[in-house]
């Protein structure tokens, strides 16, 4: 069903015009008298056809359809004016302020039928194209976010082929991960940064792909050689995610290479200080720790929650940022949860 | 001054594509508007205001137009632009002959 406006201050023309349009069929028309509240209509509803008349008081045609048009959505809205013969120079002036087509007086059943079917078929294209873009949109969406759930699963995937060759599980890259998004959280950082951070965080041990087995998966201590390897799988990491295109894997390869740097400088690779650290570093630093402190590994027992938040508080400005410690106090419930939700014998859900 | 008002209703009908109902309608609109247009007119002359006498004037060279009062539309847009270039005082006759001109209309539309 079309509505049609008709706007009109002489009765016996608002009733032919009415009429004719009827006679169309599958329309409805919407009659006003006065320009100024067919206007106020318009602020609410949208026509699918404005016919108006030129001359009338308050406000002529020409300036209706001029304020018409300056109503957000209504500059495609096919407008016919109402003009005698001899208002050439109105036409004109018409055609210039947004008139798609003209009737003129008195008016001819059979000229208007035409041009009115004309403006409608205009409409129902419009239409037609409107819905067929926010359909498009729609799908483009749904296709993005199918493209950005196989990054996320790809992102994991990758974090997990590192960790296979490590003591550590699946597990602990879901709560590392989510104890960065804690720590976000807490510093106030935005939904998207947190977001960022939850993702990213899983491919702070990437680089450990390249470090040889002897190495990696040594019961004992580690000599300064040995040491010396291991670091490497910070650079090896940044190596593997850099220059991607992917914001994701830009925020990853930043982590990989500087969770190991420590607040007061005898971190590694660089020995970076405070905030010369990536912020994502100093975040991950404080949950990555934390959650290898209180993991039982094959070589070690798992620490008590307190010991563990005893070594975060006592490394508060020397290893890790005091603003990360705190914001991931702050959450302790939040963290309480994570370890509830992901532990180790349980396969984590993707 | 137009001669005496012919009802042409076929040609009337064939712009309204043969729809007697709508020519019905037409006419007991007129026909009931009739004082009310005239009144306006006489409103629109004694106010002086130029741009009021020039709109009725145009919407009642509209009204002839419609019920194809040729001759009559001619005085009415006579009118309509003698109130553009700002005339009022003087059009004192011609609006009463369109008045009379509507009555006559309205007369012959009644009576079918």
């Amino acid at each position: 069903m079309h509505n049609v406006l008709i706007i009109d201050d002489s009765d016996i023309n608002l009733t032919l015009i009415k009429a004719l349009v009827l006679k169309l069929g599958d329309c409805s028309p919407i009659l006003f008298e006065h320009p100024l509240a067919a206007l106020e209509w318009c602020r609410s509803n949208v026509p699918d056809l404005v016919i108006v008349d030129y001359m009338m008081p308050d406000m002529d045609g020409l300036k209706f359809i001029s304020a018409f048009r300056a109503l957000h959505g209504r500059n495609e809205i096919p407008v016919l004016m109402i003009t005698a013969n001899d208002q050439k120079d109105v036409r004109y002036d018409a055609l210039l302020g947004g008139a798609n087509d003209f009737l003129t007086k008195p008016i001819d059943r059979v000229e208007f039928s035409a041009r009115a079917r004309n403006m409608l078929s205009l409409r129902t294209g419009q239409k037609y194209l409107a819905d067929r873009a926010e359909h498009l949109s729609a799908l483009v969406e749904e296709r993005t976010a199918e493209i950005r759930d196989r990054e996320k699963e790809l992102i994991f995937r990758i974090s997990r082929a590192a960790e296979f060759r490590d003591p550590e599980t699946g597990a602990h890259i879901q709560r590392m991960a989510h104890y960065s998004q804690i720590i976000a959280l807490g510093l106030d950082l935005s939904l998207a940064q947190q977001k960022l951070i939850l993702e990213a965080a899983p491919m702070h041990d990437v680089g450990k792909i390249g470090i040889p087995d002897y190495i990696l998966l040594k019961p004992g201590k580690l000599t300064h050689e040995e040491f010396e390897v291991m670091k490497g799988h910070a650079r090896l990491g940044q190596e593997l995610l850099k220059d991607s295109r992917s914001e994701v894997i830009q925020a990853g390869a930043e982590v990989a290479i500087s969770h190991h740097e420590k607040y007061d400088g005898t971190g590694y690779p660089y020995g970076l200080k405070g905030h010369q650290i990536p912020l994502f570093g100093r975040i991950v630093a404080v949950a990555d720790v934390f959650d290898a402190l209180t993991s039982e590994r094959p070589y070690k027992r798992a620490w008590s929650l307190d010991d563990a938040c005893k070594f975060l508080e006592e490394g508060r400005g020397t290893h890790f940022d005091p603003m990360c410690v705190e914001a991931f106090l702050a959450g302790w419930e939040h963290v309480l949860d994570i370890r509830q939700r992901f532990r180790d014998e349980e396969m984590p859900q993707i | 001054m137009a001669g005496l008002f012919v009802l042409d209703k076929a040609s009337i009908l064939e712009r309204l594509g043969g729809d007697e109902e709508i020519f019905a309608m037409m006419v007991d609109m007129f026909v009931q508007d009739v004082d009310s247009n005239c009144a306006a007119l006489g409103t629109a002359l004694a106010s002086g205001d130029a741009a009021v006498l020039r709109r009725e004037a145009h919407t009642v060279k509209g009204l002839m137009a419609t019920f194809s009062d040729e001759a009559g539309a001619a005085d009415a847009y006579t009118v309509e632009l003698r109130a553009r270039d700002g005339l009022v005082a003087d059009q004192a006759a011609a609006v009463a002959g369109l008045q009379q001109r509507l009555r006559e209309i309205a007369a012959v539309l009644s009576a079918g």
